[in-house]
């Protein structure tokens, strides 16, 4: 579909011809666009096109509640973890945002004999979900209480990069030596049999 | 006395300058009392997008000797723990450079300028808040920060249009670029209402207005003056003035967004 451009507060079209998508808005029964960008119009099956403005940059993205994030332990405690959030999905956040991961939140059983310092270690890039946005005080909550959540890549004590053996255990294969994480599940489509 | 060879000896009389430079302003006011056109427009250049280091920029210069640089960055992460939940937060900043005014500055660094600044960073918080959609960054901050290099009156109207469109080029979600507007009104009791006020009639002016204006929407998002004016009528006449003002500029800044928007998308393909 041609995408034609459109000016930062356009009148696209009226309310009952569309729905609004992301980068519109709706006021006084129409639809206006609320970036300098490309209109983009689709078919939904199941109602009416919706009508939606796209940059041509990535658009500068929030995390939002729900998403998966990469994030990369800073600090960690008795009962929870510091990290900073890097990608959101794919894309890459221009600059980091905090987040925590609370010690009730990193499994998903036997939440009350979790330790934190066998789950996560300072450095490791870990795959977690948001769960709140927080409050004025707090940073973003973030969860590892799922198979695929968890940590995807930690170094050893000799600074190499370490293999999962299990979802609870990583191994070191210069020294051999094994040390707890909270390991993420590689989801079937990355696996090579 | 001996001959004194480490000072320059200057000439015995000496005169303060000013007695030359008070002729030379006298020529000029007078010159100056011929009567404009109070519907004229100074002619505006708008260019978006040609900082590099900032995610949006602009640059907003009026015929007679306005310029203004913007810069936007887009949502960070709220520094302060007191940020709000629902909707970001949007920090303006106002920075005169040294040079901007014409004249010697009264005392480079004292109190009264820093004074001015905060207020006008206010004054381009108020103007801009209605304009940015704040509810779809939460907990997120987004920085303007406007730089004025050179103040040939209406400054504060130019560094309204030139952060909204900074914004917008930064790629943050806003309702309308706002757009600015100046206006004064000349001392005595016909003082008439003037768009666009040069160096010289905003400092003469007995009352200043500025409006910030979403024309998308017709919506005022703030109206900022100070001085004396006359009559409730002449107020309302000189909104609507201003209001008009607006409506003629807001094509201006659309076409510099385009334009942008055209060069970024050239670059990005090639």
């Amino acid at each position: 579909q041609p995408l034609s451009p459109c000016l930062l507060g356009e009148r696209l079209c009226s309310a009952e011809e569309a729905t609004a998508g992301t980068g519109t808005y709706t006021r006084h029964g129409f639809i206006f666009s609320s970036l300098a960008g490309c209109v983009e119009k689709t078919n939904e099956d199941g109602g009416l096109p919706v009508v939606s403005v796209m940059r041509d940059a990535e658009s500068q993205l929030l995390p939002d509640v729900g998403a998966v994030v990469t994030c990369k332990v800073c600090s960690i405690n008795s009962r929870f973890a510091k990290v900073h959030i890097l990608y959101i999905g794919s894309v890459p956040l221009k600059s980091a945002f905090r987040g925590t991961i609370r010690r009730e939140d990193i499994r998903a059983t036997e939440k009350d004999k979790v330790e934190v310092y066998k789950s996560f270690r300072p450095g490791d890039i870990v795959l977690a979900k948001v769960i709140s946005l927080g409050d004025a005080q707090s940073n973003y909550l973030l969860s590892t209480a799922e198979n695929e959540l968890g940590v995807v890549v930690a170094r050893s004590e000799a600074g190499v990069q370490m293999v999962p053996i299990s979802w609870c255990e990583m191994q070191c294969p210069r020294t051999h030596t094994k040390d707890f994480r909270k390991v993420a599940r590689v989801q079937p489509q990355f696996l090579q049999t | 006395m001996p001959l004194d060879h480490r000072r320059v000896r200057g000439p015995e009389e000496s005169q303060p300058p000013e007695l030359w430079a008070g002729v030379a302003e006298q020529e000029e006011e007078e010159e100056g009392a011929a009567p404009r056109d109070p519907y004229a427009l100074r002619p505006l250049f708008a260019r978006a997008g040609l900082l590099s280091q900032a995610e949006g920029s602009a640059y907003v210069e009026l015929g007679g000797g306005t310029k203004v640089l913007c810069a936007a960055w887009g949502p960070r992460e709220a520094a302060e723990p007191g940020a709000p939940a629902e909707g970001g937060r949007l920090l303006c900043e106002f920075r005169r450079a040294p040079f901007a005014g014409r004249g010697a500055r009264c005392r480079p660094g004292s109190a009264a300028e820093r004074e001015a600044e905060r207020e006008a960073a206010a004054a381009l918080r108020e103007a801009l808040e209605p304009a940015v959609r704040l509810a779809r960054y939460p907990r997120a901050r987004l920085t303007v920060s406007a730089l004025l290099l050179q103040d040939g009156g209406s400054a504060l109207a130019a560094a309204i249009s030139g952060a909204a469109l900074a914004l917008a080029d930064a790629g943050v979600e806003m309702y309308d670029v706002a757009v600015g507007c100046a206006l004064c009104r000349a001392p005595g009791p016909a003082g008439a209402w003037l768009l666009q006020p040069g160096e010289a009639e905003e400092r003469r002016a007995a009352g200043r207005l500025t409006l910030a204006l979403l024309p998308a929407l017709n919506q005022v998002s703030a109206v900022l003056g100070s001085g004396e004016g006359r009559l409730p009528k002449a107020w309302a006449q000189a909104l609507r003035l201003g209001l008009d003002g607006c409506h003629r500029l807001y094509p201006v800044l659309r076409q510099s967004l385009l334009r942008a928007a055209r060069r970024r998308g050239a670059t990005a393909a090639t």
